[in-house]
């Protein structure tokens, strides 16, 4: 092992460099992936609405948004790879059975509304373009079964991350739009023509909550545990965490752009998200629209098979069974059971037409935001327990600003639940 | 039997009735014997102390300490129920992922004093409604339903200690493995069981299996076996069983059932174990084994070797031939080699022994020892006073009373 070390230090620069990138390619996935699938069609939706409302000037939201999700993320696939232990395992050794069963709870009613959100954007999607739901949602369940139970990791990571490629549309779309690039990048780090009134800050709220969510913590958590990475690569998942916050936010700014380049510039208002891809077409073109609805119709399936993932992971990490992508699927019945369930759930109820959709997605979307204050607190108190981390405990002005953060996040989602409740 | 969750935040009382505090968590040593030796107590101001299990004389609603008694600390190779053991995940050999601890299965002895040891885990879905203290109610929910509900468990013999020193709960065998076991370390392995998780055992065995691993049980365990059945499975068991151990387990039920279970097996086996069970009074009876080969002295070596191709294939135990006149009386032995080593038309009267070395049904059994290990005999021709064979004890026989007397453990 030290020979190794030495090696590497008397190494050519160019040599030391392809080592890095060789080390990072094999890492590379579980912070990435989390990342795109943070913008599922749920999150697209919420981005064409702000950039359809607000224009360029919301995409300085994007930018702390960025730092939040970095900062969060870090603090999960930190904790999985030094404890090797997902967020599931360490609230039941921690806190015991009730607690376990009170989060757990709360996660999967809120992953359910998740993955019905994106289901119904599915749904709208595409009847907009002349699909018909009643066969492509089965279709789905079925395929995105199929994928996770006959795949292993490595085949489930490879689509995923093809899938990720898919937001390239976005960008498409955008440029489709002929946008005024020079206000728009400049609107990331400077802040221009914000008017601060109740609205912004709903919207600005709502893209904090659509993209840094409770199934998203434990996700990168269980999938960084699930890839079984060695506890010396934390310095290469740590960067690949960073570079998916970014990642993330890239492809956010182009669905902002698309939106606002076009429907806010006109003045024309979106009743829902979904309707994006329909309502860019006269302004950024055929392509732009049809694009951009594959981009959600991508980002839909990606979502509900991610944040069902998400449940099956934790159930197993709560209860202590089996519960691995690369299990067969004998043993790992419950975990691929489970993730069944829940899409058969979803699909069912979206495909019912006397359902409220939307008073679903909105009362799952307030659960998420009590849930979110609870994961930080848990994030926190195991990111500072020596016990636990060891050397890998937070830094002071590290830990500094993970409280800020979270205070933030807390504050936001406080803001959101008590709108939803009280009709603020 | 006790479970952890029950105990946990009783109220802890001296003998005159002051409140010391509430049990917080419980200490033991994990060995083989996973004995409780301490106690963490949560005192009244909040703070927390460990006290010596010894000083506990009582536990009911609430448990009872002495008054005087001293405080200790945690020893290197001690852990703590609550903190080490329960919520843990179980793994396998192979590092498969199983369940986790849902509860903790406290035995408790008043034989000599009070002592706890842990006897299991609780793996089932009772254990975790236990926990969040529902479980009387969707008991009662249940039982109104008719939906049988039963614990699962672990024993503590199937939890490696050693492992858990480092904070992982590892079983001692692959759960698919138990299977490829030889029966008699399967019989071993349930023996460390309860009688209630043999019989859950037995039933996913096929039928040929669990006749061997049954035969191979403790004597005690068999008892608990056969108490419980019903007669058919009984008698299923015990026809598959060798004559000896099958009425090693007949002597272990009541007369009745007894009866009703010989009733149920065919007529050559039934007069077969009643023989024998009328042998089984005297001292060699219950040891010796009805099954042995005989022949007239007339027959030659081709006969010989013809009718133990026919007769003996379903022998557990074969090394002599018991060679017989014509009025069924034993005359001599032939071991299997001067067999072998006789030209085939050879009679065998020509070449057999007839200096015999026999036993009786009322020969103490020291006696018989003796002349097997003197002799160096495969094993001892018991017959009656009419020089008629009843039976044979084997060598195997001799070393199971031997180990036994060895090693009392083992029996």
């Amino acid at each position: 092992m030290l020979d190794l070390k030495k090696t590497i230090k008397t190494m050519p620069l160019h040599l030391k460099l392809k080592r890095y990138l060789f080390t990072f390619f094999a890492i590379f996935g579980p912070a990435t992936i989390t990342a795109i699938a943070d913008n599922d069609a749920a999150g697209v939706a919420t981005y064409s609405l702000a950039g359809a409302e607000f224009g360029y000037s919301i995409l300085f939201v994007l930018f702390f948004v960025t730092i939040l999700l970095a900062i969060t993320q870090e603090m999960g696939i930190r904790i999985a790879m030094v404890t090797g232990k997902g967020l599931g395992d360490i609230i039941r050794e921690k806190y015991g059975v009730a607690m376990s069963f009170a989060v757990f709870g709360g996660l999967f009613i809120a992953n359910m509304g998740t993955i019905i959100a994106n289901f119904s954007a599915i749904k709208i999607t595409a009847s907009l373009f002349g699909l018909s739901p009643l066969n492509l949602i089965p279709g789905i369940i079925l395929i995105s079964f199929l994928f996770v139970v006959k795949g292993n990791y490595k085949t489930n990571q490879n689509i995923f991350l093809l899938s990720a490629f898919f937001y390239i549309s976005y960008i498409v779309s955008a440029f489709k739009a002929s946008p005024d690039w020079g206000k728009a990048l400049s609107s990331v780090v400077i802040p221009q023509g914000i008017v601060l009134s109740k609205e912004f800050l709903f919207a600005s709220i709502a893209i904090l909550g659509t993209t840094i969510t409770p199934w998203g913590q434990f996700f990168v958590h269980s999938y960084v545990l699930d890839k079984k990475l060695s506890k010396d690569k934390l310095k290469y998942e740590q960067a690949e965490t960073y570079f998916g916050a970014f990642l993330t936010d890239f492809f956010s700014f182009f669905m902002i752009v698309a939106t606002a380049s076009t429907l806010y510039t006109h003045g024309i208002k979106l009743v829902s998200g979904e309707q994006a891809a329909l309502a860019i077409k006269p302004f950024a073109g055929e392509l732009a629209g049809t694009l951009f609805g594959l981009g959600i119709l991508n980002a839909g399936f990606m979502g509900i098979i991610i944040v069902s993932l998400t449940t099956a992971y934790a159930f197993s990490e709560f209860f202590g069974y089996e519960g691995s992508l690369d299990a067969p699927f004998k043993r790992g019945k419950l975990f691929y059971g489970i993730f069944l369930i829940q899409l058969l759930i979803a699909g069912s109820i979206v495909m019912l037409p006397s359902v409220s959709l939307f008073k679903i997605v909105f009362y799952t979307q307030s659960l998420n935001g009590i849930l979110l204050p609870i994961m930080f607190f848990f994030l926190l108190t195991i990111t500072n327990d020596k016990e636990m981390m060891g050397e890998h405990i937070n830094k002071k002005w590290y830990n500094y600003f993970a409280i800020i953060s979270s205070i933030l996040i807390v504050f936001a989602s406080i803001i959101t639940i008590s709108q939803n409740l009280f009709h603020l | 039997m006790l479970y952890y969750s029950e105990l946990e935040g009783k109220q802890i009382f001296t003998e005159d009735n002051i409140k010391i505090g509430t049990l917080n968590d419980i200490i033991f040593k994990p060995s083989e014997q996973a004995k409780v030796t301490k106690i963490v107590i949560k005192s009244v101001h909040k703070n927390k102390f460990i006290l010596p299990f010894k000083f506990v004389y009582k536990i009911n609603t609430s448990i009872h300490i002495q008054k005087s008694f001293q405080i200790s600390e945690l020893e290197e190779n001690e852990l703590f129920i609550k903190k080490n053991l329960l919520d843990k995940q179980i793994i396998d050999l192979s590092g498969n992922k199983i369940i986790r601890v849902n509860d903790v299965i406290l035995h408790e002895n008043v034989t000599s004093g009070l002592t706890l040891t842990v006897s299991g885990v609780d793996v089932g879905w009772l254990g975790l409604t236990r926990r969040i203290k529902i479980e009387s109610y969707i008991s009662r929910l249940f039982h109104k339903l008719h939906i049988p509900r039963a614990s699962v468990f672990l024993s503590w013999a199937d939890i490696q200690p050693l492992d858990l020193m480092r904070g992982k709960v590892v079983l001692k065998k692959e759960e698919d493995k138990l299977d490829n076991l030889r029966p008699e370390d399967l019989a071993d392995y349930l023996e460390q069981t309860n009688e209630r998780n043999i019989r859950r055992f037995l039933k996913i065995l096929e039928p040929k299996r669990s006749v061997e691993v049954v035969s191979n049980l403790n004597l005690n365990y068999q008892k608990d076996l056969f108490q419980h059945w019903i007669p058919e499975k009984c008698a299923q068991i015990i026809q598959n069983m060798e004559p000896d151990k099958a009425v090693d387990a007949l002597l272990t039920v009541s007369r009745r059932k007894r009866e009703s279970i010989l009733a149920l097996i065919e007529e050559k086996k039934r007069n077969i174990f009643s023989n024998l069970i009328s042998f089984s009074k005297t001292p060699i009876g219950k040891r010796m084994t009805p099954i042995f080969f005989t022949i007239n002295s007339s027959a030659t070596v081709k006969d010989t070797i013809q009718k133990i191709k026919n007769d003996t294939h379903n022998f557990t135990f074969f090394a002599t031939i018991y060679v017989v006149n014509n009025n069924n009386q034993l005359v001599g032995v032939v071991n299997l080699h001067e067999l072998l080593m006789q030209s085939s038309e050879t009679p065998l009267y020509k070449f057999m022994i007839q200096n015999l070395i026999v036993a009786n049904l009322m020969t103490p059994i020291e006696l018989v020892i003796r002349k097997i290990v003197h002799y160096r005999l495969p094993a001892i021709p018991i017959v009656d006073s009419n020089k008629k064979m009843l039976g044979i004890v084997t060598f195997d026989d001799i070393v199971d009373i031997i180990s036994k007397k060895l090693f009392p453990s083992y029996a």
